[in-house]
């Protein structure tokens, strides 16, 4: 029995472990990836001779986190391990947590005194005619390959997104030697008012605004086209992408007849964030809906304890707002959970209060982000056409969507409507089409995205063999 | 709405909307309420199993609580025929596919078993047939060696639990009825020579609205609300909740036609029309209770980790291809059961005008349930004799174990 | 679509895998989806409706990389390291 299973060795993951190991207690991190940092701050592989990360400007503090993570003596890391569910024992009067998991070193139940949910988050889905061909890709999905790969993903590239990020990606792409012919942006880029705001209610933070607006300029000087207030409304090719469609935007992201198209071969989309809380919900954490913080998010109180007993959430689960703040939050949890058990070493309150303010200091900066860069998203919701396929596992097609709401009237749930035409049945388990799902109800039924509601997550929350659930009820892996 | 009809139907599954169908075919005025949505409790959480034959359940307490089960065989039979027929009435599919259960047996004990519930099965009618090993791997060569011998009824199979009680729900109000959801009873009582009945609207959004109507004819078709639906009548229904585990596989090439069953373990077995296997048989879930120690039937049950390792156990077993599928999903739905194990169907006790139905499988006998209810609320004789299945046997103490 | 290329940086030893029975040359560290990328392996699996589908989030989120490996269906590709001699087999959607 470990005190503490922390699932995600993102900067949340692995700063509450640090914080509860350094008191004393015994930690599991559970992880699906190759290596720790999650994947904002994502290795390249051991094998490769320079394994070393090379994080972005202002997370210089990665490398000396990952360093302590990887080598602390009472963190058990598991790698490449789907977490894949939390069970309850309640043979006695207490609660037995228990973390299902699948893993080529482990397969069975993990069982903890207490759990963390540090599970990160994933690139929005943005749904438009031909997403699904091969070419289009995450802005995540590109990063990735060009920092833990090394490998740059298609030579002809148009970005279209909305968050910051993107122009990151772009700049690193280009200074990599990639062809980026266009980088359409759905806003404006944030003027100097705005940057003066933001520095105003961040003082002494790193300026990854005004980074940007560099990186931005550096772009337009190696050839990029940079427009502003355009979205990408469709990607066409036979069997990949060869084309992608830009459109000319209003201030509330609706899109015009002014629209365009050009050669490409890659896609890439970088929208925003949706926070993965497929295991906060399948262990019934209360979940909240705040469209600035990345749509659903996990409810917790000051401990960074969830509705659910013992089990604590971290990082982008509670709301999209970045590395810094993850990493604070899970500090903060940390703390909490070695106080709670009373670790041998428990931390102070002079501690304490060090990691509350680092959380609100972190707050501070990613609630402007998240206020500048908040997705439009009943916007993003009108791009799909009758063809377009909503569900990429499922193929249902906006047609079939729109049809299951005519034809039901007395359907207003996004859950009813996934039970009814399979939206969200598939491997996947929703995460790609729940966002458009929610939109699509909301505006048939004329109801918020809140009352729309989320789709529940069930065990096991990524795909295991059936094989794998006949180890559940062992004594202990 | 108006605030006036023939019949106020409590319970949106595929019961109450077949319900609301055939009494709206009949030309009556039906109001469907339904706490929730459509579909959205036990009706679309159960395995969609077509069975007939007597489960494990049944047989597992020994041959007199077999014979006592048997008593339902008419409601099944009845529930065989109109689901053959059920589709093409609504003028939509329910994917209902026939082409036989297999119950199972992997030593001579339950072999045994098998041969004596088939006696049992066919004295009331029921096309049943004990096949030995090799000719059950014969029709089933995705079955294991370990398989010895196998009772085969022809009729079994499934329907498309997911997508049925919508169907019916858009079949009734293409004829009329009304259906409306997120809207809860709050009250029933008797008022004068008719029902009143209180509704609470959630649909607006702020406070709940509330509104009363009235109604000839109540039908309790709630599930596992049907205790609490009587208490407010005044009526004794007793109803035991049981939150049952469900695994669900990716899709992958078809290879189970058939409705599997074991006659030793709790095992239900089948491939959906669009390949996803399909794997239950009555593995129990944990019911989250209210301080006072009765069911909360608001928050989910909880999984027990030997209902979801047995369940995978016993299927893999006895189809060993399952092993390496993807599971997807595994969920819960809570159905009721009866203290004596048959259904409980008919008029409400000491409620005139007020009618029941509930209890175990009541997907299979969704069709059947629903044309019972549907004629006692026309006020014609059922074609089935209801004694059996009397609400009031509880009250008498008939029957009761 | 042009095929993704590795940057000149160097890698962990080579080894082969294999994918729809053609030899796919890469090395350690590589992930599956990464080495069939750079191989100019735009299709890693088909949809039941024949529509081709490649990585989409590299995360292991999306599924649309998901391959049969060694025979065990729907392994995600973005998350899985070659190892010599790897079967991979690419995914016929139902």
């Amino acid at each position: 029995m470990y005190d503490l299973a922390v699932i995600g060795a993102g900067p949340a993951g692995m700063a509450a472990a640090l914080a509860a190991a350094d008191a004393g207690l015994n930690v599991v991190v559970v992880d699906e990836q190759i290596r720790a940092g999650g994947q904002i701050f994502r290795q390249p592989p051991i094998e490769f001779p320079d394994a070393a990360l090379k994080p972005t400007a202002g997370y210089g503090w990665a490398i000396e986190l990952l360093e302590r993570f990887e080598n602390h003596e009472d963190i058990e890391h598991l790698t490449s391990t789907t977490a894949y569910g939390v069970l309850r024992d309640r043979d006695t009067d207490e609660i037995s947590l228990k973390l299902a998991v699948s893993g080529p070193t482990v397969s069975g139940v993990i069982s903890a005194r207490r759990l963390l949910i540090a599970t990160g988050a994933y690139d929005l889905p943005v749904t438009f005619p031909g997403w699904t061909l091969p070419g289009v890709m995450t802005a995540g999905a590109v990063q990735s390959l060009l920092k833990s790969q090394h490998v740059l993903a298609g030579e002809d590239l148009v970005l279209a997104g909305s968050h910051p990020l993107l122009v990151v990606v772009a700049d690193q792409l280009v200074a990599k030697g990639a062809r980026v012919s266009e980088l359409a942006f759905a806003r404006g880029i944030p003027g100097p008012r705005e940057l003066v705001a933001a520095r105003r209610a961040i003082p002494g933070h790193t300026d990854l605004l005004a980074e940007s607006a560099l990186a931005v300029a550096r772009l337009v000087s190696r050839g990029v086209k940079v427009s502003t207030r355009t979205i990408v409304t469709g990607a066409f090719g036979d069997r990949a992408v060869e084309s992608v469609e830009l459109a000319r935007v209003d201030r509330d992201w609706k899109v015009s007849n002014r629209r365009r198209r050009r050669e490409a071969s890659t896609l890439v989309l970088g929208y925003g964030f949706s926070p993965s809380t497929e295991l906060a919900r399948q262990a019934d954490c209360r979940m909240v809906w705040s469209s600035p913080k990345g749509g659903w998010v996990v409810a917790h109180d000051e401990r960074m304890e969830s509705s659910a007993p013992g089990i604590f959430v971290a990082g982008e689960p509670t709301g999209v707002a970045g590395a810094d703040q993850a990493r604070a939050e899970g500090h903060l949890a940390g703390l909490s959970i070695a106080r709670e058990l009373s670790a041998p070493r428990t931390p102070s309150g002079a501690t304490f209060a060090a990691a509350d303010k680092g959380v609100s200091r972190a707050e501070q900066f990613s609630t402007v982000v998240q206020t500048m860069f908040e997705p439009k998203r009943e916007a993003l919701a009108t791009l799909a056409t009758p063809d377009t396929i909503i569900c990429r596992c499922e193929l249902v097609t906006r047609t079939s969507v729109d049809a299951t709401l005519d034809d039901n009237p007395f359907v207003s749930t996004a859950s009813a409507v996934k039970l009814q035409c399979r939206s969200g049945m598939g491997p996947c388990q929703g995460r790609y089409c729940e966002g458009t799902i929610g939109a699509l109800v909301a505006n048939a039924r004329g109801t918020s995205l809140a009352e729309a509601g989320h789709f529940t997550a069930h065990l096991p929350v990524k795909p295991v063999p059936v094989e794998a659930l006949t180890r559940l009820d062992q004594v202990d892996s | 709405m108006k605030s006036s009809f023939d019949v106020v139907i409590v319970g949106g599954g595929l019961l109450g909307c077949a319900v609301a169908w055939m009494l709206a075919r009949e030309g009556a005025d039906v109001l469907l309420v339904e706490r929730d949505q459509v579909n959205q409790h036990a009706s679309g959480q159960n395995a969609g199993s077509l069975h007939f034959q007597l489960e494990y359940r049944m047989i597992e307490k020994g041959i007199e609580a077999a014979k006592q089960a048997a008593e339902a065989m008419p409601l099944h039979l009845e529930a065989a025929r109109l689901w053959a027929g059920l589709a093409e009435e609504v003028g939509e599919p329910l994917g209902v596919v026939q082409r036989g259960g297999l119950m199972l047996a992997e030593n001579a004990a339950q072999a045994s078993l098998l041969e004596t519930k088939a006696e049992i099965e066919r004295s009331w009618g029921l096309d049943v047939d004990v096949l030995d090993g090799n000719e059950v791997r014969t029709i089933a060569p995705y079955l294991s060696e370990s398989v010895v011998a196998a009772s085969y009824c022809p009729i079994e199979g499934k329907a498309d639990t997911r997508t049925a009680g919508p169907t019916m729900a858009r079949a009734a109000i293409r004829l009329g009825a009304t259906v409306r959801t997120r809207t809860a009873v709050t009250d029933l009582r008797r008022n004068g020579s008719s029902w009143s009945v209180t509704l609470s609207d959630r649909n607006s959004g702020e406070s709940p609205r509330a509104q009363t109507v009235t109604a000839e004819s109540v039908i309790l078709t709630a599930g596992v609300w049907t205790t609490e639906l009587g208490n407010m009548l005044g009526g004794y229904l007793p109803t035991i909740p049981l939150a049952l585990t469900m695994t669900v596989t990716a899709k992958t090439e078809k290879f189970i036609p058939h409705l599997v069953q074991h006659a030793g373990a709790r095992l239900s077995l089948k491939q959906s029309l669009d390949g996803n296997v399909l794997i239950g048989g009555g593995w129990p879930a944990r019911l989250v209770t209210h301080a006072n120690g009765t069911p909360d039937f608001s928050v989910r049950p909880e999984l027990l980790r030997a209902s979801v390792a047995g369940n995978a156990r016993a299927a893999t077993a006895v189809v060993p291809r399952v092993g390496p599928l993807p599971a997807l999903r595994t969920w819960v739905g809570t159905t009721t059961v009866t203290p004596d194990q048959l259904p409980l169907v008919g008029p409400v006790p000491g409620a005139p005008g007020a009618f029941v139905a509930t209890g175990g499988s009541a997907f299979t006998l969704g069709p059947s349930f629903a044309q019972v209810l549907a004629e006692l609320a026309l006020g014609r004789k059922p074609g089935i004799d209801l004694t059996p299945y009397d609400p009031s046997r509880y009250e008498r103490g008939v029957g009761v174990s | 679509m042009s095929p993704s290329r590795k940057l000149p940086t160097r890698r962990g030893k080579d080894l082969d895998i294999t994918f729809d029975g053609r030899v796919v040359p890469c090395h350690e560290g590589d992930t599956v989806a990464a080495a069939l990328l750079v191989a100019g392996i735009h299709e890693f699996g088909t949809t039941r409706d024949g529509d081709p589908r490649q990585p989409f989030c590299n995360m292991g989120t999306c599924f649309d990389c998901a391959v049969t490996i060694d025979g065990r269906p729907l392994i995600r590709a973005c998350i899985t390291p070659v190892r010599n001699g790897m079967d991979v087999t690419s995914t016929k959607g139902y």
